[in-house]
């Protein structure tokens, strides 16, 4: 069996709004580049059925050559190899086209796994454009992950609650974060041997982009003022507080 | 311009991309999910059972080129999520995912960067398709149904074996859309049950801070913050909570934090969207008079 | 007359003979400790003024051989010196005896023998004697908690059975010779003796001897009279026993009698565990076949200093005592880890890696690092690194860190700091503020600002009252563009890697920078930049910003007025007993306000709580730093300094239990409130 997970580097998700700033319409390069979240719960994921299944698993990456050390610690969960395809697009069809690319070199893939959706573009589009390019199919949301009788048992969780389903053939799973699959720390050995494992580099080819035009980028005001309610009558606050809430959607 | 709804058969879902749809046309086309009627009233409307996105690939992307359709709107949902990608790689078509807002001329704004940035595209080629993020848009009124015709799927390639669904009380805390949670402003543990009430109510989960832990009034479980659990609901409400920064930590993603407190100088205002500088005891009861009453 | 060696002794030099086999089993016990400590690693001896070999001479005198550290419990410690040196004095008479018989010292002769020979060595018997009923009362009628927890050694009853009995028999030959010879000035216990009991009648022939003697003591060697058989029997038991004595020290927890100034000669001085610094080198290399173990997985992981350690560990639960984690109810014990090694090691399970299981990994991770049980610990054991050791393991070979703290880790891989879901930027902490960037040629001292301050809100203060004081001693100083940590929080997590990765990364930009003298805000911070960076290459000047306070004010620098306020100062852990700075930051508060101090205080200060990573710990049991601030707020002074920003995290936190006053200050707020504008 081999499973390719798809894992791409990110700037720091964790930057506190007030420190958030953006340059050429992306978030500043100054932050540090991590791992998106989701990718590492699929790497988790991928390096579990690895260890229970006996496969082989490689890390696919589209992005940028620099990134290439933070995707080390992809390998040093538990990873064999990694192929970065290098680019700098945005657009789903075109990364979907590159990475499908790179899974059709490696041949003999029988799983991809995906983070749920990145850590930057909060998009979850890739992957399912991916499945379709290859021909595969493709369910979000996987949970839980089987291999019976020569097919796939999986958990997928809804908005309500959970589903199990069993399909057989080949298919794209996006990974959702669940207490069983809480990335590994990687031990220092396994840090060190990812340094010796190999990085195959593959230059992008060609491929159309969606017909969309990215018209601008904008930080929200953050209207994090506190807006004080009146509490003379008590009713009538927390009327307003519910109405608020209601306008602005939160509730 | 020719705009399809494919969403299961639940109203307020529905509701949200008919209002979206008129942004688009008068009246969309639709294809219902599950079973029953189909509330509302389209110029057209297919109907299946199937709710697993990968089996309905296939007809759906057929269905918008034969009828060809520029907009198609899912919600940013599980299987919206299954659908988006499959179906724009089948017709090349143009995705955004996750839409907040939308302008003429298929201009169209999403979060990115977890809600730090907003961008704005313009869509040039259709069919568009879009997956509408929850709770931004007004659901329209469905009134009357539509008669549908059935909307033949292929031998599905994937097949369900079992549905669980989440009770809705207990509300696992991290999923809570709503947490309401007390502090050591509560000054006691029998308080907790004013909390609870509300939580239910909204169908939210109650948590604690560490201040009201520590004194024994709620359970280890329940602690939000830096050494309890990280939580990102829709609205927070801190009662009785200073709001350390430890604490806050663990609601650095709330979207809207209410805080409650007698002290005007508390740090939890500083977090807070909407603050109410009271006696928690004075405001609580109320709250729940409110929404009971609903 | 003088007295004569082996009186009424007939074949009495028969003893000397059988000292042999009895010396024999003593040295054999010792080689199979020796065989077995022998099996841990050797270790890098650092280099050290007042060391001979390995042996770091002051230590072996101090706390080796005098046991100074003992008698910071005074009744246990007074009771225990009477036994030990009484038995030392015993000893070295009865090495006199041996020299007299084969050299002839004249050792009973004259005021020699009067003075030292009978009186002092009565006096050393009794003594022993006192201290052994004590230590004997106290074990079986007031038997503390330390020595119970989790469990109590055995041996002592037929230890305390062999050395009455040596002291006992000892006394009563004593007195048979001389209720047969007459008084014998100087030896009053034996003089006493002769007269005031039973042997007086012996002696006085009012009592039949023949009956006692053919009753009780079948003559020997042809002797009828029953006090003479009465003598010999004394004189020969208490020989053989004190054979037997020797040769049990070694197959008992006596052992510590040869081992405890062992282990304090091969003890480095400094004070604190001394980590060190870990060489990953030869994971680097292609061709190295043997890669070090990255921590402790089992006994052969030591080196043989902790084995030592195991060995020479007395179960006194000192340790226990004073334990932050122990004496709040956490899984850790010290001395429960230093049973469990021992039992491992007595056991020869040294391969056996059940070993971190055996002592838990809760327990290996409550740890705070604070050194308290080292610096409790009468035999110099150094139980924070075994304990760190084993942590070490965890993290690094088998991934293993409780959730939060392991949140804190991956936020200092991911983002060099371990605050994860911090509300501050970088450079929040200096809004509206003009701070110097440290300039190459230019600045003087580095102000390091560290993790805490730079990430924490409340701490960030610190930092800001700081650049206060600097501004105003005209002090030539900058910071880093870029915020960083230390790496400290991942050293105490036991993850070395990514410590030395941070660190390394820090040495290279001061190295761009020419940084050369740096103050520091956290005493975590200093203790890696003196202790740990100059092993990596990055050696400075570096000075605790209360040191420096402390500087500027001598050099008349700081305008500053002394305030009414009552000041009760908390050491922090890494800053006192770690490195011995415990009177700059006194004189400091002491310049401002009124010193006040805790119970617990200096080097024997109790830790906050927030060491060793667990900061980021869901604590189980009472929260130390609630039992810390009682502490502090129980001397009703008006405020609580500390001079480290996890202190002060830690005992604010614990302070809003009982206050809702703001109780913790940082000494630099302290002080840039007193300083005078000019
Ligand atoms: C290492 C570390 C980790 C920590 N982790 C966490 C964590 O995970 N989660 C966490 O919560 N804390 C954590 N803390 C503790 C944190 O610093 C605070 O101590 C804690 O959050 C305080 O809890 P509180 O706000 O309930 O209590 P307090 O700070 O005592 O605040 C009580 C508030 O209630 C208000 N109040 C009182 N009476 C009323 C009333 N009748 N009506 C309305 N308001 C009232 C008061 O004005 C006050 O603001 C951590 C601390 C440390 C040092
Ligand atoms: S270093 Fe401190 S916390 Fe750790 S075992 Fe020793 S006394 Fe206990
Ligand atoms: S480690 Fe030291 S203090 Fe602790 S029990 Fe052993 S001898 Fe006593």
């Amino acid at each position: 069996m081999h499973i390719a997970v798809l894992a791409k580097v990110v700037p720091d998700y964790e930057v506190p709004a007030g420190d958030f700033e953006l340059s050429d319409n992306r978030a500043h390069s100054r932050y540090t580049r991590m791992m998106g979240l989701y990718d590492e719960n699929a790497i988790e994921t991928g390096v579990q059925l690895k260890e229970k299944y006996s496969a082989s698993l490689t890390i696919i990456s589209y992005g940028a050559e620099d990134d290439i050390p933070v995707l080390r610690k992809a390998i040093a969960m538990g990873a064999e190899k990694l192929v970065l395809v290098t680019g700098q697009s945005d657009d789903a069809s075109v990364i979907a086209a590159n990475l499908k690319m790179a899974i059709d070199n490696l041949g003999d893939v029988d799983l991809i796994l995906a983070g749920q959706q990145s850590a930057d573009m909060d998009r979850g589009v890739v992957h399912g454009t991916l499945a379709e390019m290859l021909g595969l199919t493709f369910i979000p949301q996987v949970s839980k992950i089987e291999s019976e009788n020569g097919g796939w048992k999986i958990s997928q969780l809804t908005e309500t609650g959970s589903r199990d389903l069993q399909f057989n053939g080949k298919g794209v799973f996006s990974i959702t974060s669940i207490p069983e699959n809480v990335p590994r720390i990687p031990a220092v050995r396994a840090i060190f041997a990812a340094k010796k494992k190999p990085v195959e580099k593959v230059a992008e080819v060609e491929s159309n982009a969606m017909g969309i035009e990215e018209v601008s980028v904008e930080i929200p005001t953050m209207d994090s003022v506190c807006e004080f309610l009146p509490v003379e009558d008590v009713g009538e606050t927390v009327k307003t507080l519910l109405t608020k809430l209601r306008e602005e959607r939160y509730l | 311009m020719k705009t399809l709804i494919v969403e299961i058969i639940e109203p307020k879902r529905l509701g949200e991309l008919v209002t979206v749809s008129k942004e688009f046309c008068d009246t969309p086309d639709i294809v219902a999910l599950g079973a029953g009627d189909v509330p509302g009233v389209y110029n057209k409307a297919w109907q299946t059972e199937e709710t697993i996105s990968a089996n309905l690939v296939p007809a759906i992307a057929e269905l918008i080129q034969k009828e060809e359709y520029q907009v198609v709107l899912f919600s940013a949902s599980t299987v919206g999520a299954g659908l988006a990608g499959p179906v724009a790689a089948k017709l090349s078509a143009s995705v955004v995912s996750e839409v907040i807002g939308i302008e003429p001329d298929l201009v169209v704004r999403r979060p990115m960067y977890g809600g730090k940035a907003v961008a704005t595209y313009k869509i040039t080629a259709t069919p568009a398709i879009l997956t509408i993020r929850r709770k931004y848009f007004e659901p329209a009124e469905l009134e009357g149904t539509t008669a549908a015709e059935t909307l033949t799927i292929a031998e599905p390639l994937v097949s369900l074996i079992a549905e669980k669904q989440e009770k809705s009380e207990g509300v696992p805390l991290e999923d809570a859309e709503v947490v309401v949670s007390g502090g050591r402003g509560m000054g006691g543990p029998d308080n907790f049950s004013m909390l609870q009430e509300m939580a239910e109510i909204l169908k939210g989960a109650v948590g604690a801070s560490r201040g009201a832990v520590d004194e024994g009034w709620a359970a280890p479980t329940l602690q939000i913050g830096q050494t309890g659990k990280i939580v990102a609901p829709g609205v927070y409400f801190a009662v009785g909570i200073s709001g350390a920064s430890q604490h806050l930590a663990g609601i650095a993603n709330a979207k809207c934090v209410v805080a409650i407190n007698k002290d005007e100088e508390a740090n939890i205002f500083k977090r807070a969207r909407f603050g109410i500088i009271a006696d928690y005891k004075k405001i609580m009861p109320a709250l729940n008079n409110v929404l009971r009453e609903e | 007359m003088g007295r004569i060696p082996y009186w009424n002794i007939s074949y009495g030099i028969l003893i000397d003979a059988f000292a042999i086999p009895f010396v024999a089993l003593f040295v054999y016990g010792m080689y199979r400790w020796w065989k077995l400590i022998r099996q841990g690693r050797a270790r890098i001896r650092p280099d050290f003024p007042g060391k001979l070999g390995p042996i770091y001479l002051r230590a072996l005198f101090t706390k080796g051989i005098l046991g100074t550290k003992i008698y910071k419990k005074p009744y246990t410690g007074i009771a225990h010196g009477c036994l030990f040196w009484g038995m030392v004095l015993l000893f070295i008479g009865t090495a006199l005896v041996f020299l007299n018989v084969l050299f002839g010292v004249p050792v009973f002769n004259g005021i020699f023998n009067r003075w030292f020979m009978s009186f002092t060595l009565d006096l050393a018997g009794l003594a022993a004697l006192g201290g052994l009923l004590f230590l004997l009362i106290r074990r079986g009628f007031f038997s503390p908690e330390r020595l119970t927890v989790p469990k109590e050694r055995n041996g002592f009853i037929s230890i305390v059975i062999l050395l009455g009995l040596i002291l006992v028999t000892g006394f009563l030959a004593e007195a048979a010779r001389i209720a047969y010879n007459g008084t014998d000035p100087g030896a009053f216990v034996g003089n006493w003796l002769a007269q005031n009991t039973p042997l007086a009648h012996l002696a006085a022939g009012s009592i039949t001897p023949d009956v006692i003697a053919g009753t009780w003591f079948p003559p020997l060697f042809g002797d009828t009279q029953g006090w003479l058989v009465f003598h010999q029997y004394m004189w020969w038991m208490h020989g053989l026993l004190a054979l037997a004595f020797i040769a049990y020290i070694p197959y008992s927890p006596l052992v510590h009698v040869v081992l405890a100034p062992v282990n304090a000669a091969l003890a480095d001085p400094l004070p604190g565990p001394k980590m060190g610094v870990m060489d990953f080198s030869s994971f680097e290399d292609e061709e190295a076949e043997d890669t070090p173990p990255l921590g402790a997985a089992k006994l052969t992981d030591f080196t043989y200093k902790r084995l030592i350690d195991y060995t020479t560990c007395l179960w006194c639960g000192r340790c226990h005592e004073v334990c932050p984690a122990a004496q709040t109810g956490k899984t850790l014990s010290p001395k429960g880890v230093m049973v469990t090694l021992a039992e491992y090691l007595q056991q020869g399970k040294l391969e056996d890696e059940s070993l971190v299981d055996a002592v838990s990994s809760d327990a290996v991770f409550s740890c705070t690092t604070c050194a308290a049980c080292m610096e409790a610990c009468p035999v110099c054991i150094n139980q924070p690194k075994t304990i760190m050791k084993l942590r070490q393991h965890l993290i690094m070979e088998r991934s293993e860190i409780p959730e939060l703290m392991g949140k804190a880790h991956s936020s200092l891989e991911l983002r060099q700091h371990p605050f994860f879901g911090t509300g501050a930027g970088q450079k929040d902490w200096r809004k509206d503020l003009e701070v110097p960037i440290f300039e190459a040629g230019k600045t003087e001292y580095l102000l390091w600002i560290g993790c805490s301050v730079t990430y924490e809100e409340r701490a960030q203060k610190i930092a800001r009252e700081m650049v206060n004081i600097l501004d105003h001693a005209g002090v030539s100083y900058g910071i880093l563009e870029e915020a960083r940590c230390t790496g400290d929080p991942a050293k105490q997590m036991g993850n070395e890697f990514l410590f030395n990765e941070l660190a390394e990364q820090n040495i290279e930009e001061f190295s761009e920078l020419g940084v050369k003298k740096i103050i520091t805000l956290c005493p975590h911070c200093y203790n890696s930049f003196v202790r740990h960076y100059s092993k990596l290459g990055g050696v400075y000047e570096v000075t605790p910003h209360s040191v420096f306070i402390k500087v500027l004010m001598e050099s008349g620098k700081l305008n500053l007025t002394k305030s009414t306020k009552t000041i009760c100062y908390h050491d922090p852990c890494y800053l006192g007993r770690r490195n011995n700075i415990l009177d700059e930051p006194r004189e400091v508060v002491s310049s401002i306000g009124e010193l006040v101090e805790m119970p617990r205080n200096r080097r024997e200060s109790f830790c906050c709580g927030g060491g060793g990573g667990n900061y980021w710990a869901e604590e189980e049991g009472t929260r130390i730093n609630q039992v810390r601030t009682r502490e502090a707020l129980d001397t009703n002074a008006d405020v609580i300094a500390t001079a480290c920003p996890f202190c002060l995290l830690m005992i604010t936190d614990g302070s809003k239990k009982f206050t809702e006053e703001q109780k913790a200050f940082d000494i630099a707020e302290l002080v840039s409130m007193q300083l005078k504008d000019d």
